[in-house]
């Protein structure tokens, strides 16, 4: 408690202490009005796309862009953001499919080129495809989400995607980072017999067809990116990013606070809150599309039946989590479908809070004297704690008996993997990259789906995903998105709690930002306002 | 005696990391990998093998200089250690140098005046400098002399952000900018050393004052002192034979201050981002990256070694006594 509020007393300070800082002069503007300064919770762990590392993730959207893009759009508030329901040609300018929808065919726009001064061809997108595939990473999964078996090169500009089977997904997968388009000329020069892919040179460098290119790397300190004098769209505002490591999160708001740094990667929730509070800073936010979900095993007892898992969900009250958990921050979650995504259907939610239902479904289910059950919950996400105590308060008016139990994310992880999912109530995050309804459902409740980590079966539902992943017409699809989705809530298998918005903290001059389903902001996007 | 030592300590930390419940196949994968592909990442990392085969390789690994690559950076283990070597021992030198410089005469003059006002505040302050937890001073001291005062620059690690660093030579940037003649690199390097330094010796001095303090304290009431004492010795004298008593004991104090600081050094280089190999530890440690996490604790056995033998050596010099003893 002590220590609580003295961290309130010298924030209380530091909001004071820190317009004065700024007043001194301290600030990032004048001498360096062209480059971004961003601090990060360490430097990038190398530059391929595949590899899973949070700091490469964060860089490689900046380097690799994508043959196609979603569409823009201006929300109620007038700010930029995705329209999910349009894609556009970004590196390809245009494509054509066969008439079975099994084979694509872009045609690649001309005078695409790297900083190395290599042109993007054909033979590019097949060999930066193949490297996915042979490495068998996030690309490799990408690809088989959206059933692509072969890239080859037709022409020059010309090169074609071969389908196992029509796929609903593949055209807004290409929006991806990943598999990044290369610029194989270049790194070709690099690879040898052991590494025919040229991974360890993409350890220290780039080879990219976007805005910025990475100049210098001095790993554990900073990386500095510069923009791509050859690229082919308009020039980036800033032509110069330093992204300088500082591992402590404290320390990266403080220096965010004082005009040392424009932007700070990924401040927590608690920092939001405080940071909203705060002039010298501006805190952005969109829907988030993480649902903070508690999952129920439908394999073990009680949650085997249906009725104990809509009882559970009626009798937690997700205003009160709003609070609780996320500060106001949240958005209440009524479909397994985040409401940014086109297809999106909350008509059937019933689950408002209502402890009477709860008790009387508990009661049918013979649980009228409720039970004990051990919930799960890590450090993956900040929310889990808070969320799975919130939940064990509120189930006890309920008459169940939730013990939360906190175990280690590695072990969160590894109990949530394909082959074992044998924890019976826990929580979890899987937020959809791909911005699509078939994608999201095929994710999270298809039976084979590969964060369904709490073997969620239903044929119907699996049916209806199978059928839409292969009909590529749009008003089809989305109506039996809308069944699977209806069907899903229907067998409750999760907790209904809330998604979790994404948050970017930056300095108060810096505009153009814009949500990502990925999560990382594209520094192209941003520049000082005048 | 050493190498056996070494393999010990080798061992130990090989179990201690796997027995954790440390996933990096889980990290490395990411979120959406399908059971072969986990199974594919296993194998490739060689943790499908039992503990002691693998123990075996990287022993013959080690054995040849190799310390395995990072699986988190990618890169060879030895050469991000080598690298960061010298970035932490700078910290420590003028830290535990400073530290040493004042708690040492601190501890002295609270011997020779037992009970006196001088006394209680050193003893007062060594507790102070005992009892904050070095995380909170790093970031109370950034408050203070960045935030609040400005005297500081912000604690974005060992040079400001638009100096150009000096040429790798020994690795220390105040060292390598001034050999390079870089005014500019070195005045920023200095300044960014300044609240790290503070820090380090803070918590260094501390343990020196009240050890020097209790050393001395034990000498002054030695026979011999008692003696030169009791023989009318000028009091100049008398604490010329404490000074020279003291010194061995303290010196091997200091020794095994410095061995120890190097694991709390490593939350004084979190939080300001200092990127040397303390901080690299503490990476390895928190995202099970075993082949860093081995080289790193490698790395703190040797320097524990090396210590305790310079220790030794100046021990011999200063009081050829000890080397007779059996």
């Amino acid at each position: 408690m002590r220590e609580s509020s003295m961290r309130r007393a010298v924030r209380r300070a530091a909001v004071v202490a820190g317009a004065g800082v700024l007043a001194l002069g301290l600030g990032v503007s004048g001498a360096l009005a062209e480059t971004l300064v961003l601090a990060a919770p360490g430097t990038p762990e190398g530059f391929d796309g595949d590899a899973l590392r949070p700091q490469t993730q964060n860089v490689v959207t900046q380097v690799y862009e994508p043959l196609v893009r979603y569409g823009r759009t201006t929300d109620a508030q007038g700010r930029e953001r995705l329209d999910s329901s349009v894609v556009e040609g970004h590196l390809a300018e245009s494509w054509e499919t066969s008439e079975d929808g099994t084979r694509w065919v872009f045609t690649l726009r001309q005078g695409v080129k790297s900083p190395h001064g290599n042109e993007l061809t054909a033979a590019d997108v097949a060999w930066s495809w193949n490297k996915s595939f042979a490495q068998k990473r996030t690309g490799n999964f990408i690809a088989r989400v959206s059933n692509v078996s072969g890239v080859e090169e037709v022409s020059r500009y010309e090169v074609a995607f071969t389908l196992s089977a029509p796929s609903s997904i593949f055209l807004k997968a290409l929006t991806l980072y990943v598999p990044g388009i290369y610029d194989s000329e270049t790194v070709k020069q690099h690879a040898t017999a052991d590494d025919p892919w040229g991974l360890t040179w993409l350890q220290e460098h780039t080879a990219g067809f976007g805005a910025y290119h990475l100049a210098q790397l001095r790993p554990g300190e900073q990386a500095v990116f510069v923009h791509n004098e050859n690229y082919f769209g308009e020039k980036p505002y800033f032509d110069r990013v330093i992204y300088r490591a500082v591992p402590s999160g404290a320390s990266r708001v403080t220096l965010l606070k004082t005009g040392q740094v424009h932007w700070i990667e990924r401040p927590s929730v608690q920092q939001v809150v405080d940071l909203r509070k705060d002039d010298s800073v501006k805190v952005e936010e969109a829907v988030g599309v993480a649902l903070a979900s508690v999952r129920m095993n439908g394999t073990f007892k009680p949650f085997d039946d249906v009725r104990v898992r809509r009882a559970l969900n009626y009798a937690i009250d997700q205003n009160s989590l709003q609070e609780a958990v996320f500060q106001g921050t949240g958005s209440i979650a009524r479909s397994v479908v985040p409401s940014v995504i086109e297809g999106y259907d909350d008509s059937t939610f019933t689950y408002d809070h209502d402890l009477g239902k709860a008790k009387a479904l508990l009661a049918e289910a013979g649980y009228a004297e409720g039970f004990e059950v051990e919930l799960l919950y890590s450090d993956m996400n900040w929310w889990q704690q808070p969320m799975a105590i919130q939940i064990a308060d509120q189930l006890r008016d309920a008459g169940v008996t939730v013990k939360p139990t906190r175990i280690t994310s590695s072990d969160m992880r590894s109990r949530g993997a394909p082959a074992v999912q044998d924890m019976p109530f826990f929580a979890f995050q899987n937020p959809p990259i791909v911005l699509d309804p078939v994608y999201t459902m095929y994710l999270l409740a298809h039976s084979k789906g590969v964060s369904n980590r709490s073997r969620y079966n239903n044929p119907e539902v699996d049916r209806l995903i199978d059928e839409a992943r292969e009909t590529l017409d749009s008003g089809k699809r989305l109506e039996m998105m809308r069944k699977a989705q209806q069907l899903w809530l229907a067998d409750a298998p999760w907790i209904m709690t809330l998604y979790a918005s994404a948050f970017e903290a930056m300095a108060p001059n810096i505009v153009g930002w814009m949500d990502y389903p990925d999560t990382h902001e594209r520094w192209a996007d941003l520049s000082i306002a005048r | 005696m050493i190498v056996p030592l070494l393999v010990g300590i080798l061992f130990f930390t090989f179990m201690l990391v796997r027995i954790g419940s440390q996933d990096p196949v889980g990290l490395l994968a990411g979120p959406t990998a399908t059971q072969a592909e986990i199974d594919m990442i296993t194998r490739d990392l060689g943790l499908d093998q039992p503990l002691l085969v693998q123990f075996s390789y990287y022993m013959a690994n080690v054995v040849q200089g190799d310390l395995g690559e990072s699986w988190l950076s990618n890169r060879p283990v030895l050469s991000d250690i080598l690298q960061r070597i010298p970035i932490t021992l700078e910290l420590l030198f003028w830290g535990v140098g400073i530290g040493a410089l004042i708690a040492i005469p601190v501890g002295l003059h609270a011997a020779f005046r037992p009970g006196r006002a001088f006394d209680h505040v050193s003893r007062f302050l060594s507790l102070l400098g005992f009892s904050i937890p070095t995380y909170w001073l790093g970031l109370v001291m950034l408050f203070v002399f960045f935030y609040l005062l400005g005297w500081a620059p912000p604690g974005i690690g060992r040079i400001g952000l638009i100096v150009i660093p000096p040429e790798p030579i020994t690795g220390s940037y105040l060292i390598d900018s001034l050999l390079q003649g870089s005014w500019e690199a070195a005045r920023s390097a200095a300044s960014h050393l300044v609240l790290p330094v503070i820090c380090v010796a803070i918590v260094a001095a501390a343990p020196i004052i009240k050890h020097t303090r209790a050393i001395a304290l034990e000498v002054v009431g030695s026979d011999s002192v008692r003696y030169a004492r009791a023989s009318g010795l000028p009091e100049a004298i008398v604490r010329r034979i404490v000074l020279r008593n003291s010194t061995v004991p303290v010196m091997t104090f200091v020794g095994t201050e410095l061995t120890g600081l190097v694991g709390t050094v490593s939350l004084i280089e979190y939080v300001f981002a200092w990127g040397g190999l303390g901080q690299y530890g503490l990476n390895a440690i928190v995202a099970g990256d075993f082949a860093a996490v081995q080289g790193y604790v490698l790395a703190l056995a040797l320097f524990s070694v090396l210590v305790f033998l310079i220790i030794d050596l100046l021990v011999v010099v200063l009081e050829p006594r000890a080397s007779e003893q059996p």
